[in-house]
């Protein structure tokens, strides 16, 4: 069975529909929920994204609302906190691994923090028993990729393309997915522009899909009513859930 | 020496970074794994030219016959009688194309065309940086992309009228604060996607290693020049050295020949803004210790981590963030660190006009401010080298628009 990774940015537009759409999502067949603390410079993402986090900071989004909201959400599906570096450090690590522990989240992806300046941080989320997630590039060298996957553990986010968030380009990966492989027997998903159109192709090969702007471009649908906007969001991950695996 | 004949070569500095690019905590790399390789071999790229004296020659060719170094180091007479001090003015604002931006842009040129890069691509605040990119953008044939934020994009119209003269490609940058720090990410974004066959010409002593040493390293000709001439004026070197900083490019350029001098006291000034209690650009003062565009250093930002947006009258000084060396030298008491307001630099840009005659850019206006903000009793009869970082040229219609009353 492949996996489904979703990623939602926290906030927008509220906080009880963060959580709607979580649990609406668990129930959905998705198997872990990628929670998007909402940053003023979202470096990695594309458009789509960048404007919910903007927004949602508009709305006046504080990263307490991030803790609430996943004590709510985490009992009921796999929860990881996915956000840029410099909350994390502002606030301090310490402070983040304690209120995961506190809701029930099983780590950290940050997309602006790399294996060389992860490596304090990395030791002491594993010894809280929580994860800090391994990024690879299709512009990896094999000696970086081994590195980088040695000790990586849940699962590897293996970046689809070189580019940013819901650009839905495509790169052939078959050769770095092996390469992965020959160093490390951690599930691979792939991330970067999956939607249902994609996720089918990009799954080959590989244990699993991250899906994020196809999400949130419904969430920014003003054309839609909550209720639509969920019904919606539901039907996609069953769909990307059920291609996948076909 | 005779600085018309020789060539300018870094030297190792005891404020280098560590391989993986830390001055001290500060510096590094923060960005997505996508652009690690990139980072990687420019790393390796410019340590193997780093100390090249063929690379450092065909720079000093530009240098010597485009540019028009080395540029003049000035007695300003009047400012020094009013003062009861000896002001000298580096002046940058000679240089092709009004700024010091210049210099990194020629020497990262010939890196990216010796690297066999076809494009380049900059970020731009008060549009210096984006000039001077599209400049040797088309003095090398390479294709040229610069964003800028479109706030900027509307208080720097000459030099986006220019950039697009000169070939170049400018994008406005809609989101954020539209200002220099957006005008970033967007340049980052677009690296992530085409890092291959694009070279990414930072334009300060920021972001992620090797750019905060490599310009640094670049822009230092400045104060090894001014070293130079000030020792064949007065035998001696300065008391005081006074720069603006926006990332910080210039006042590392003019500084790092001297850290090592402890009679030289190094003035760093940030933007003041409308005071640091209202808006202002002082990261080094009012900021605390944080990571953006890819670099960890102090940065204005909310209790939560949030960056906030800067302000300052000058396009160019009007960033949240500042290169991690400086972050290092405030922390360890190297460099002196101040600020003016955007009243003190409008002043300072009339009264550098009418008195020496020169219409320094509001960013340098800062440096020239300072001058009057200390107190006499530590200037009197102290030599004071000031970085006259550009021209005021590209502010001429802003500061119309602010002064029109005064000179109707
Ligand atoms: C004339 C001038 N001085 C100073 C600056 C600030 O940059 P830095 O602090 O890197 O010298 C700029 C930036 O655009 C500039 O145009």
């Amino acid at each position: 069975m492949k996996n489904l990774v979703a990623y939602i940015t926290t906030g927008f537009p509220s906080l009880e529909f963060t959580v709607d759409v979580a649990l609406a999502l668990a129930e959905s067949g998705v198997d872990t929920l990628e929670l998007g603390m909402p940053f003023s410079d979202p470096v990695a993402d594309g458009p789509v994204i960048e404007a919910a986090n903007l927004k949602a900071l508009q709305n006046g989004f504080k990263l307490h609302h991030l803790f609430e909201a996943s004590a709510k959400i985490a009992p009921h599906i796999d929860t990881l906190w996915m956000g840029y570096f410099n909350p994390f450090y502002h606030k301090g690590m310490d402070t983040f691994i304690t209120e995961a522990k506190k809701a029930g989240v099983n780590g950290f992806i940050i997309p602006d923090l790399p294996f060389e300046e992860a490596k304090p941080y990395k030791s002491v989320i594993e010894a809280a028993g929580l994860n800090l997630i391994d990024f690879i590039a299709p512009t990896d060298s094999k000696a970086r990729i081994e590195q980088i996957v040695t000790d990586a553990k849940k699962f590897i986010y293996l970046v689809a393309y070189a580019g940013i968030t819901g650009a839905g380009k495509s790169e052939d990966l078959q050769e770095i997915v092996s390469d992965i492989k020959t160093f490390t027997d951690t599930p691979v998903y792939v991330g970067f522009g999956v939607d249902q159109n994609t996720a089918k192709e990009k799954a080959k090969g590989v244990d699993g899909v991250i899906v994020g702007s196809a999400f949130v471009k419904v969430l920014l649908d003003e054309s839609l009513s909550n209720t639509q906007k969920i019904t919606k969001i539901s039907a996609i991950a069953k769909e990307i859930k059920e291609k996948i695996n076909s | 020496m005779d600085l018309h004949k020789e060539i300018y070569i870094p030297k190792p500095s005891p404020f280098d970074p560590d391989e993986l690019g830390h001055f001290g905590k500060f510096g590094g790399r923060f960005v997505p794994e996508t652009l690690m390789p990139a980072l990687e071999q420019l790393r390796k790229d410019y340590e193997a030219v780093r100390f090249d004296k063929d690379f450092w020659a065909e720079v000093d060719y530009y240098y010597k016959n485009y540019v028009g170094r080395p540029s003049a180091l000035y007695y300003a007479e009047n400012l020094s009688k009013e003062l009861d001090a000896k002001i000298y003015l580096k002046r940058e604002d000679l240089n092709h194309t009004g700024a010091h931006k210049i210099n990194h842009c020629v020497a990262q040129a010939v890196l990216a065309k010796r690297l066999g890069k076809k494009k380049i691509i900059a970020e731009t605040g008060a549009g210096q940086h984006g000039v001077a990119t599209a400049t040797v953008a088309a003095l090398f044939g390479l294709e040229c992309e610069v964003f800028m934020g479109a706030k900027d994009v509307a208080r720097q119209e000459l030099n986006v009228f220019r950039m697009k003269l000169l070939g170049a490609k400018v994008h406005a940058v809609e989101s954020g604060s539209k200002t220099l720090k957006d005008a970033m990410n967007d340049a980052i974004r677009h690296w992530v996607t085409n890092a291959r066959d694009t070279y990414y010409l930072i334009g300060t002593v920021a972001g992620p290693h090797p750019y905060p040493m490599m310009v640094r390293d670049i822009q230092s000709i400045i104060g090894w020049e001014a070293k130079e001439q000030l020792n064949a004026a007065e035998g001696c070197l300065p008391d005081k050295i006074i720069a603006c900083i926006g990332g910080g490019s210039n006042a590392l350029g003019i500084f790092s020949h001297f850290l090592e001098d402890e009679s030289v006291e190094c003035i760093g000034i940030e933007a003041g803004g409308e005071g640091l209690e209202c808006k202002h650009g002082c990261s080094l003062e009012k900021g605390s210790p944080g990571v953006l565009h890819g670099q960890l250093s102090y940065l204005l930002q909310d209790a939560d981590g949030q960056i906030q947006e800067a302000h300052s009258i000058s396009a160019g000084l009007d960033y949240p963030g500042i290169g991690p060396e400086h972050a290092f030298l405030k922390d360890e008491g190297i460099v002196t660190y101040s600020h003016i307001t955007d009243v003190e630099a409008l002043d300072a840009f009339v009264w550098l006009s009418q008195s020496e005659g020169i219409i320094p850019a509001l960013e340098s206006s800062h440096a020239i401010a300072y001058l009057k903000k200390m107190k006499p009793e530590d200037i009197k009869g102290k030599i004071i080298l000031v970085n006259l970082s550009g021209r005021g040229d590209k502010d001429m219609i802003q500061v119309k628009d602010i002064l029109k009353e005064q000179f109707a």
